[in-house]
């Protein structure tokens, strides 16, 4: 059987079980995060733009053992929340980042200085954010990711005018999110405001390529459901195939944090609305449409 | 031949190819220009006295001035200048040849290799760095209590002022607030950037509340701070001096104007004393003299003003005193406007002695220029090689160049188009707003390649219900909605965080915009051109 012809097998005949599958994802990854917060007191870990603290990016010609630093940092700080990373740039090392919480700028300095790391005042960077702020910009940024989650229903209704499809559609963003959110989680990466741009941007992309499937499938008439459902993933993937080859290169060459933290979410979150779309919202559809035969 | 020939007369082709140029002309690149630019003149510095501008921080870029030799020796980068600058003795003369016009300046006593300016390789396009491109200090205060729209405009008044007297010119100082006005108040806060200073220096600036003084005859008589306690700025006691009016000096108009002030009972006191030795001086035509040593206020320990003191004040402890000044003008309106800008500026003066509200810094960033200036050549290299892996990933799915150059070319356009409203309403670019144009590029190809399989599909079924303009009109439909979509996501980020994200979301808004306005639909008549017609 040609590749076509398997996709419509499965897609037709298997679709049940492959809804059920994306729903097990989606299940798990937002029991994770419940668990997380039951554990920890917050979904996921936050970096220092959304509690406040400190961070510093300090460019690295030399190795440094990341590990020994962050230990060192933490014994001579215990409530300060220390975490040191390096950043690479096409596989090498380029920078070294500091995250800090309630400690104050100068000590900082001085104890990194101490390991024997050179920091020259104008060759490194430093943010020092109050902490009411950080919090202040975490409630606002999570409002605006709700507003956004609001207008887009608002849009996608508008486009379907009808409400059960656009539910699906929703769901679809909904589970992308959660997913997403839950990896990014999963892993201990501290989320910054530009993290929560970059899922903005997936909640924006993922309805687009749910907009794509829901149209073709579900207002269009002309050929079977099936053959218009082949040909909606055949365009929908070489959408997320271009998205993913532009983000993951980003997230390679870059030597910037914000934009290193942006392009991983994106890819996680590309991928995940590989299997929302065209599994789990297609299966969806696929049942309602159905259901009326 | 005749392929060409049709697309480049199409008419949403020739939109494309307007705006290109606009844009073109906004950016104005010139990769091969030489020579430092001048971002400031130090005051009092050599080249501040030879004459030399302090350009405005808001010209565009292409148009500052550029300093291409000194006594002859061209400068073509920082390494050139400084080379230069770092062998000058005391007391010498440089002849600084510049873009615009040529100076003779004269090296001082103590550290002649400071000219006065603070200097930057030149631009080459008009395109303006942020903060996190080219380094400074970036900083968030917040005022302490509930402000009213007056006090905001005074504070931020206030700092510019303070700032500018400091020497810094190239800075920013904006309100920003983390929620549009319709959705209630939400916080407000102020950022100042500073391109180029460090952070010592703004801090000592402005997370402190100055120092301001004012002296007679070399006597300390108040400070700014708790020594002044009120200046009024209200019609029933600041405004147009009704003793003395406006009348004419010479050839020109002169007008006073006069407010109030309230100083401590101590500052009070103290003003008694320096006042009491002094004699009277009378001018003709005026009711009241005035004291022969003038009030002299100090911002950071340069005089900014210097006032005469009405004759009723000598000797007395009064707590209410008022300050009078004038303004002049070739006409009676321009004396009158004069005079109240300068009354104005002097009410700032003297307020910024004594904040109205306590600020507080809430953030601070440092950035340092030289991971900045990476960051640029990192991201054009990002840049180039994201838009080289989404056209290979073109290459492998559709096979065809006619289908893969025209999108790369449709993406690049996107890409210029939104550098060129950049550069045109001098925004400045960030690390953020760089993040936002690639992704707005890479998934704005989703676009495009919906509009490709549209018309593919039309070549490959053997039916022919719709016609052309029908699938486009269907593609385009599933375009806008995905249009919609992202501009919904975007809009609460233009205000989240204090606006520190508004970069992404405009780069991105402006991509999508341009793409779904200007060269989507220019692209769509291109590929009819090229596949459409292949039966």
């Amino acid at each position: 059987m040609s590749l076509k012809q398997s996709l419509i097998y499965i897609y037709d005949k298997k679709y049940k079980q492959l809804l059920f599958l994306s729903l097990l994802l989606l299940l798990t990854c937002a029991g994770f995060l419940v668990f997380k917060f039951l554990t920890t007191g917050e979904f996921v870990s936050r970096g220092v733009s959304l509690k406040g603290g400190i961070t510093m990016t300090i460019p690295a010609e030399t190795f440094v053992d990341v590990h020994e630093l962050q230990s060192f940092l933490s014994n001579k700080f215990p409530n300060a929340d220390i975490s040191v990373r390096s950043l690479t740039e096409a596989g090498r090392l380029s920078a070294l980042i500091v995250e800090a919480a309630d400690v104050d700028e100068d000590s900082l300095i001085t104890a990194i200085s101490s390991q024997g790391i050179v920091l020259e005042r104008g060759k490194f960077s430093i943010e020092n954010m109050g902490s009411s702020l950080g919090e202040n910009f975490f409630r606002q940024t999570v409002f605006a990711v709700l507003i956004a989650f609001v207008f887009m229903s608002l849009v996608v209704y508008a486009t379907f005018r009808a409400v059960i499809p656009s539910l699906f559609v929703m769901l679809a963003a909904f589970s992308d999110i959660v997913s997403t959110l839950a990896v990014v989680s999963f892993i201990g990466m501290k989320l910054s405001t530009a993290g929560i741009a970059a899922f903005l941007m997936l909640i924006g992309y993922s309805v687009d390529t749910d907009i794509l499937l829901t149209t073709k499938v579900y207002k269009r008439r002309e050929g079977s459901e099936l053959e218009r459902l082949f040909s909606a993933v055949k365009t929908g993937m070489t959408m997320t195939a271009t998205a993913l080859a532009a983000v993951v290169v980003a997230y390679f060459v870059t030597d910037a944090d914000v934009i290193k933290q942006i392009m991983f979410i994106l890819m996680v979150g590309l991928i995940f609305d590989v299997v929302y779309t065209w599994v789990q919202n297609v299966g969806i559809l696929r049942w309602y449409m159905g259901r009326g035969n | 031949m005749l392929e060409w020939k049709r697309i480049f007369t199409n008419w949403k082709v020739i939109v494309v190819l307007v705006v290109l140029l606009f844009s073109l002309i906004s950016i104005y690149p010139n990769p091969f220009k030489k020579g430092v630019v001048i971002k400031s003149v130090e005051k009092n510095s050599s080249a501040m006295l030879a004459g030399v501008e302090n350009p405005k921080p808001t010209a565009p870029p292409m148009s500052k001035e550029i300093i291409i030799s000194l006594n002859n020796v061209p400068i073509k980068n920082l390494n050139d200048y400084y080379g230069f600058t770092s062998k000058l003795k005391s007391n010498e003369t440089v002849r600084v040849q510049t873009s615009k016009d040529s100076y003779v300046l004269r090296t001082k006593d103590i550290r002649p290799e400071n000219l006065g300016f603070r200097v930057d390789n030149a631009p080459v396009t008009n395109l303006r760095k942020g903060l996190d491109l080219q380094g400074g200090t970036r900083v968030l205060l917040q005022p302490a209590e509930f402000v009213s729209d007056d006090t905001m405009g005074l504070l931020l008044d206030s700092l510019k002022e303070r700032l500018n007297v400091y020497g810094l010119s190239d800075i920013i100082v904006t309100e920003v607030r983390d929620r549009p006005g319709f959705f209630g108040e939400g916080n407000r806060f102020i950022l100042v950037e500073i391109a180029g200073a460090t952070e010592e220096e703004v801090v000592e600036l402005i997370g402190k509340q100055g120092k301001f003084e004012a002296r007679i005859a070399n006597a300390s008589v108040f400070k700014g701070g708790n020594d002044i306690t009120y200046v009024c700025r209200t019609a029933e006691c600041s405004g147009i001096d009704p003793n003395r009016g406006c009348g004419t000096v010479g050839g020109s108009w002169v007008c006073g104007f006069m407010f109030s002030i309230s100083l401590s009972p101590a500052a009070a006191e103290r003003q008694a004393d320096a006042t009491k030795n002094l004699e009277v001086i009378t001018e003709p035509g005026r009711r009241e003299g005035y004291l022969s040593e003038p009030l002299k206020l100090f911002l950071d320990d340069s005089e900014v003003d210097s006032l005469n003191i009405a004759e009723d004040l000598q000797g007395r402890a009064v707590t209410d005193i008022s300050i009078t000044g004038s303004g002049a003008g070739v006409s009676e309106q321009d004396a009158l406007f004069d005079s109240l800008e300068n009354m104005k500026r002097l009410q700032t003066v003297l307020i910024t002695g004594s904040l109205p509200v306590k600020l507080e810094i809430t953030r601070i960033d440092t950035i340092s220029p030289v991971l900045g200036s990476r960051f640029i050549s990192n991201a054009l290299l990002m840049g180039f090689v994201a838009i080289f892996a989404v056209v290979l990933v073109l290459l492998v799915v559709y096979r065809r160049f006619r289908i893969a150059v025209p999108i790369l070319l449709t993406s690049l356009s996107e890409i210029f188009i939104v550098l060129g409203i950049a550069a045109l309403i001098g925004w400045n670019l960030d690390l953020a707003a760089i993040a936002g144009l690639i992704i707005s590029v890479g998934t704005g190809v989703n676009d495009q390649i919906v509009i490709v399989d549209e018309a593919l599909r039309r070549r490959l079924s053997a039916e022919r219900v719709y016609n052309w303009k029908e699938r486009i009109k269907r593609a385009f439909f599933v375009i806008f909605s995905a249009y919609a979509t992202i501009i919904a996501a975007m809009v609460p980020l233009l205000f989240a965080g204090a606006g520190l994200l508004k970069g992404f979301a405009l780069t991105t808004i402006l991509g999508f915009t341009a793409g779904v306005f200007i060269t989507r639909p220019a692209f769509a008549a291109i590929v009819e051109i090229l596949i459409g017609d292949d039966e």
